[in-house]
């Protein structure tokens, strides 16, 4: 029977080719935008992760309480011995870096000593001189370096490229950071502008300076210390998945706070954030999560709304052979099963066009993207210029189910009538043709 | 004697339009033999769909009793009426009624994969149908390919291949010309011979009424005669 099916499908085109466009291209449209909108979202979650949050973040509440003013003495002390406890204690996949937030006046001189610029800077340091740093691929520094190079000695700077040009900053020239030290004196240290990074974030290219990890330390006084410790998962671990890993290492968390390290201070108190609890994500995540069932609601209803309509014109146009085969012996029941199975097999046909179709627009937009940095440069908001799409199971999936769902929904609704046609009138009916 | 294949007992028939009852049948009863070949004739309205649709299951009497082969078919459900229907008869119409997606061969094996047969069980059984109709060369032509008579041949096909028990036709010669009608006619009395299936037509063609062995003329759904041929062919 489900040969008997199928041959009428290929066949009729009146049957199958509308519902199965229409199932076509709600599929593909609804991988199109989940993939476009996961992957505007996913490469929001990367961004920020890699610049600021880390998708899991090890911090001292104390600095974490007052961030916005960079309170480094709040910075937490035994690096070694922290950063092994975390690679022993947390899940394996994480991958931890160390960072110093940092923020500074930045001076640049004219050939005689005399300040030509000066500006204020927030900036990160990170290891950026072992040849086996993550943190070069992590944040694209190789690809990203628009003049100049990345650094290779110490006190060597990258700056993002609107600052350099906000400061008229030449490559080789010397500036002078001012800042704050551990310990509340004024720091100050020269540093060598190497390289003009483009961030792809136009807040952070208006404002981002990178130095390495070691000479942060030197300069803030902060020795052995780290005001964050960023946790990495690698990709196929979504965000989802992010508060469990999190909440199993804050619960380890309590053995290291009973004997913490000596070099800790006694109001030392250090908590494990995700990036969801960081930079108001968590909501983000809420509405992006209901603006996405929204999306799919949509989809599901439209497309259920016009395949019901193709399965009345469907009804019409079949109306002799259905009632042929109610005479024949079919049964109600039997005849609309067999009509959800027509379309269920219309919705497995267009299901699959369909994410052929979106699958390959969203791999596209994966692989290549679409570069809207112009329309995201006045936004200050931490959005990559290249907006990219992200192909997953669960973007095809939510194709799918949608489509198939309206399929046979619509179909099934339109086959309602079938229940009502009385059999005695059908030899009148079909001596009408 | 023989038990009859259908007993229809004082059977009436009242349809309900608006606040009107209209009886469409008036206390008809009739004993249809086994592998009869015979028509209901009469002018529009005289009831003669209506005592088909009752005999095949497709409805049910309002008062009286039809019993077929042993069922008694008042009692029936909706659905134990379509498996009776499925199994037992075969219907030919006027206007042919094949699928126009499926070829000649599998309009004949449809009625066989709703009795639940696999096509591969009965693909014999089908071929051999088409061949008794006379249609193997078409067998996979589509009914848009085919003349007036070969659909009609095709449609007895399809109504004899599950060997029922009892074919009803309404009007199937009315879209022939004489020649197709007189082929068809041949054909189906052929297989009320060789196949021991009952024919039941519903007419109002004399072509039709020739090859009768009995005639029940019906008017204002009362039955007025009732006429059988004799041992040589003449109406007794």
């Amino acid at each position: 029977m489900i040969r008997w099916i199928y041959l009428g499908i290929i066949r009729d085109k009146t049957r199958s080719l509308f519902p199965f466009l229409v199932v076509s291209a709600g599929v593909s449209l609804m991988i199109f935008f989940l993939g476009f909108m996961d992957g505007i979202f996913a490469g929001m979650v990367d961004i920020t992760a890699n610049l600021d949050t880390g998708h899991v973040r090890f911090v001292n509440r104390p600095f974490y309480e007052e961030e916005y003013l960079n309170p480094m003495d709040r910075a937490l002390a035994g690096q070694k011995e922290t950063g092994q406890w975390l690679k022993e204690n947390a899940d394996r996949r994480v991958s931890w870096s160390p960072r110093i937030r940092w923020g500074a006046i930045m001076d640049v001189p004219d050939p005689q000593g005399e300040t030509l610029h000066q500006t204020p800077v927030v900036g990160m340091a990170m290891d950026l001189l072992s040849a086996d740093s993550p943190e070069l691929a992590r944040l694209k520094l190789a690809d990203s370096l628009l003049a100049g190079r990345l650094p290779e000695a110490s006190h060597e700077l990258l700056v993002g490229y609107q600052l350099a040009q906000t400061l008229e900053l030449e490559l080789g020239r010397p500036v002078t950071l001012l800042g704050q030290s551990f310990d509340g004196g004024l720091a100050a240290d020269n540093y060598t502008v190497v390289g003009f990074v483009k961030f792809g974030v136009s807040a952070m290219d208006k404002k981002m300076a990178l130095i390495d990890l070691a000479d942060a330390q030197e300069t803030f006084y902060m020795e052995d210390m780290v005001t964050d410790w960023l946790g990495y998962l690698p990709a196929e671990v979504g965000y989802m998945d992010y508060p469990e890993i999190q909440s199993r290492l804050q619960e380890r968390l309590a053995g290291l706070l009973a004997r913490p390290p000596a070099e800790w201070a006694a109001d030392d108190e250090p908590m494990v954030l995700s990036i969801l609890d960081q930079r108001n994500f968590s909501s983000l995540v809420r509405t992006f999560e209901a603006v996405k069932k929204i999306v799919i609601g949509i989809f599901l209803f439209l497309m259920t709304l016009v395949l019901w309509n193709a399965g009345l014109l469907n009804g019409i146009h079949r109306y002799g052979e259905m009632g042929l085969r109610l005479a024949m012996g079919e049964t109600h029941r039997a005849l609309v099963f067999r009509l959800g199975l027509e379309a269920f097999l219309i919705g497995v046909l267009g299901s699959l066009a369909g994410c052929l179709i979106g699958g390959a627009i969203v791999y596209y937009l994966q692989e290549v993207g679409i570069n809207m940095g112009d329309a995201f440069a006045k936004t200050g908001l931490m959005l990559s210029d290249v907006t990219r799409g992200r192909l997953s199971l669960e973007g095809f999936v939510m194709g799918i189910v949608p489509g198939m769902t309206a399929s046979v929904l619509g179909n099934l609704i339109a086959s309602l009538a079938i229940f009502k046609r009385s059999e005695a009138n059908l030899f009148r009916e079909l001596e009408a043709g | 004697m023989k038990e009859p294949l259908i007993r229809i007992d004082r059977v009436v028939k009242v349809y309900h339009i608006g606040e009107q009852d209209f009886t469409a049948l008036h206390e008809i009863s009739l004993d249809i033999e086994q592998e009869a070949f015979m028509s209901f004739v009469g002018p529009s309205g005289s009831g003669k769909t209506t005592l088909l649709n009752l005999i095949g299951g497709l409805d049910k009497p309002t008062r009286g009793e039809i019993v077929c082969g042993g069922t008694r078919l008042n009692d029936m459900s909706r659905e134990e009426l379509a498996r009776f229907r499925r199994e037992n008869i075969g219907f030919i119409f006027q206007t042919y009624n094949l699928l126009p997606v499926y070829s000649v061969y599998e309009n004949v094996l449809f009625p066989l994969l709703l009795n639940g047969h696999r096509e591969a069980s009965v693909r014999r059984q089908v071929m051999d149908m088409v061949e008794k109709v006379g249609l193997a060369p078409e067998a996979k032509k589509n009914p848009t390919q085919l003349s007036g008579g070969q659909c009609q041949r095709v449609a007895i096909a399809r109504a004899l291949v599950k060997n029922p028990s009892l074919v009803l036709a309404d009007e199937p010669t009315a879209n022939l010309d004489a020649e197709n009608s007189l082929q068809i006619l041949e054909l189906m009395r052929e297989m009320n011979r060789e196949l021991r299936a009952a024919f039941i037509f519903s007419t109002h063609d004399e072509r039709v009424t020739r090859f009768a062995q009995r005639e029940v003329g019906l008017e204002d759904g009362r039955v007025i005669w009732d006429k059988r041929r004799n041992g040589v062919g003449e109406w007794e």
